[in-house]
């Protein structure tokens, strides 16, 4: 049984390994074919499924596959869902912003140190130390600029947010319910402040 | 008998420990740590004794009301206690009075005032019976809390830490705010008429259920007594542990009924959540100590807080 909980999760990380691998590698590709606008429509596939292939590991905690507590890994895969599918996907006026190469880069370099690890641990039953040291190192820059761009990101995406009625429900309806999808980007903003410090 | 008090670090709090008489009380040694270290008011101590090498298992919590001599190493006449310091303390009834007045003054509030005209909502404003039923309703709820908190409930530890005004209030105050918000607002639509009574309707009587809970669980604990435990008997405690808590998530149910908002089915989850943690913790810890075992009764078969689920 332990043999096949390893097996799974070391597919399951060298897989997502390597959808980051193709972000990192499609994206520096663009940038210096033809600059940072086309960033996006290169890594977007990969980016989408490498990020939302995360949501398993929200579930590999609540079932006890991994010891990473939940609350710690969902703030985490919520913020960057939210940047992904919220922000990106749904606002493509974003899309050719200069932080979406900060962006995609951080997370991606973040993310294939940190796949490599996890995968490196469940295939050989540890990891080198120089890989841990990796991993914590570049992410005292990594973090940073993440977050920079995560937050950079959304604040420009304001305006797009607030002038489209998208994912705004409005009241009268018979729930007595209304969401402004505007303000909870805000109230997002605002989370960012006390939450980055936090998380690190 | 010779006390010596050391934090969880082994530091001695009190140079040179503290002599006592043998017939000293707990609440002695509390009153003399209080002397000499001034800060450490006895309801901010958390004083247990130390770890047995080899045996796990949570720290035995000097009870205020026991003599010391009881948790004496056989023979010795001297005792060594661990002390924790658990921050400055606020009374229950404090804490609990500043959660509830909250919700109590803002939901009127947005009920009275013209608050929705800054939210952009301009003009006259039509209130619909429903509306002002359910803010004689969710205030009368809060007053009654209130007046539980100063003449029914019977705390075992007196006080609570004083962070838990803030988080405590955080919780109440904006849950009242986001009810109210939605509640009194000039686009709410009413349910039915029938829907409404059927939601007013069990609110009221789990409300009186509620009541009457408290003050079933109030005469668990005598006036003086410094808590500890019962098996709760009587009325619904016969069938779930909790009923106070059951009785409490219906209520909220009945409101949500009649008026119909997301923002109030949200607080019933939230609040059903935690308080069936809460529930979770109560009854396996009266599971634990009525064993059957020594001459204590044995805890009877029951639900936890809500039948046919938990």
């Amino acid at each position: 049984m332990a043999a096949v909980k390893r097996a799974y999760l070391a597919v399951y990380n060298w897989a997502v390994f390597f959808g980051w691998a193709q972000v990192l590698y499609f994206a520096v590709d663009a940038l210096l074919r033809s600059g940072h606008e086309g960033v996006y429509a290169a890594v977007e596939r990969p980016l989408q499924l490498a990020q939302t292939a995360a949501v398993l590991e929200i579930l590999h905690g609540l079932v006890g596959l991994v010891r990473s507590p939940v609350s710690a890994t969902l703030p985490q895969i919520g913020s960057r869902l939210f940047v992904t599918w919220g922000i990106l996907w749904s606002f493509p006026e974003t899309r050719t912003h200069i932080l979406v190469s900060s962006l995609v880069i951080s997370w991606s370099i973040t993310e294939i140190i940190r796949y490599s690890f996890f995968g490196t641990k469940e295939l050989f039953g540890s990891a080198p130390s120089s890989l841990l040291w990796l991993r914590y190192s570049s992410f005292l820059v990594m973090y940073p600029t993440g977050i920079s761009s995560e937050v950079g990101l959304i604040y420009i995406a304001l305006q797009f947010i607030k002038a489209s009625e998208k994912y705004c429900i409005r009241m009268p309806n018979k729930w007595n319910y209304s969401f402004d999808y505007f303000y909870a980007s805000i109230l997002v903003l605002l989370v960012y402040v006390p939450g980055s410090p936090h998380m690190y | 008998m010779k006390v010596s008090v050391v934090s969880r670090s082994g530091r001695e709090v009190v140079k040179g420990g503290i002599e006592l008489k043998d017939s000293a009380k707990v609440a002695d040694l509390q009153e003399a740590i209080h002397a000499k270290t001034k800060k450490y008011y006895p309801a901010r101590q958390r004083l247990t004794l130390p770890a047995q090498p080899g045996k796990s298992g949570k720290p035995v919590v000097l009870s205020q009301k026991a003599s010391l001599s009881e948790y004496c190493e056989k023979g010795s006449g001297s005792l060594t206690v661990v002390f924790k310091d658990l921050g400055p303390q606020v009374y229950y009834s404090t804490l609990f009075f500043w959660e509830y007045v909250g919700p109590l003054i803002i939901y009127p509030i947005f009920y009275y005032l013209p608050v929705y005209k800054y939210f952009g909502y301009e003009g006259e404003r039509v209130i619909h019976p429903v509306q002002t039923y359910a803010m004689y309703y969710f205030c009368f709820h809060y007053f009654k809390r209130i007046m539980e908190t100063f003449f029914v409930h019977r705390f075992s530890h007196a006080t609570s830490p004083v962070s838990n005004v803030f988080r405590n209030c955080a919780y109440y105050w904006t849950f009242g705010a986001y009810i109210a918000y939605y509640c009194n607002h000039p686009l709410y639509t009413p349910v039915s008429d029938l829907q409404m009574k059927i939601g007013f309707g069990i609110g009221v009587v789990c409300q009186i259920a509620n009541f009457y809970c408290h003050i079933l669980l109030r005469n668990l604990r005598s006036p003086t007594g410094s808590g500890g435990y019962q098996i709760p008997r009587g009325f619904l405690f016969n069938i779930v542990t909790c009923a106070n808590y059951t009785t409490e998530i219906y209520q909220w149910l009945g409101f949500n009924i009649a008026t119909q908002t997301v923002a109030g089915y949200v607080f019933l989850a939230v609040a059903a959540a935690i308080m069936t943690n809460w529930a979770l913790g109560k009854h396996s810890r009266l599971r634990k100590l009525f064993d059957g075992k020594d001459g204590q009764p044995k805890y009877p078969r029951r639900w936890v807080i809500l039948p046919p689920f938990l």
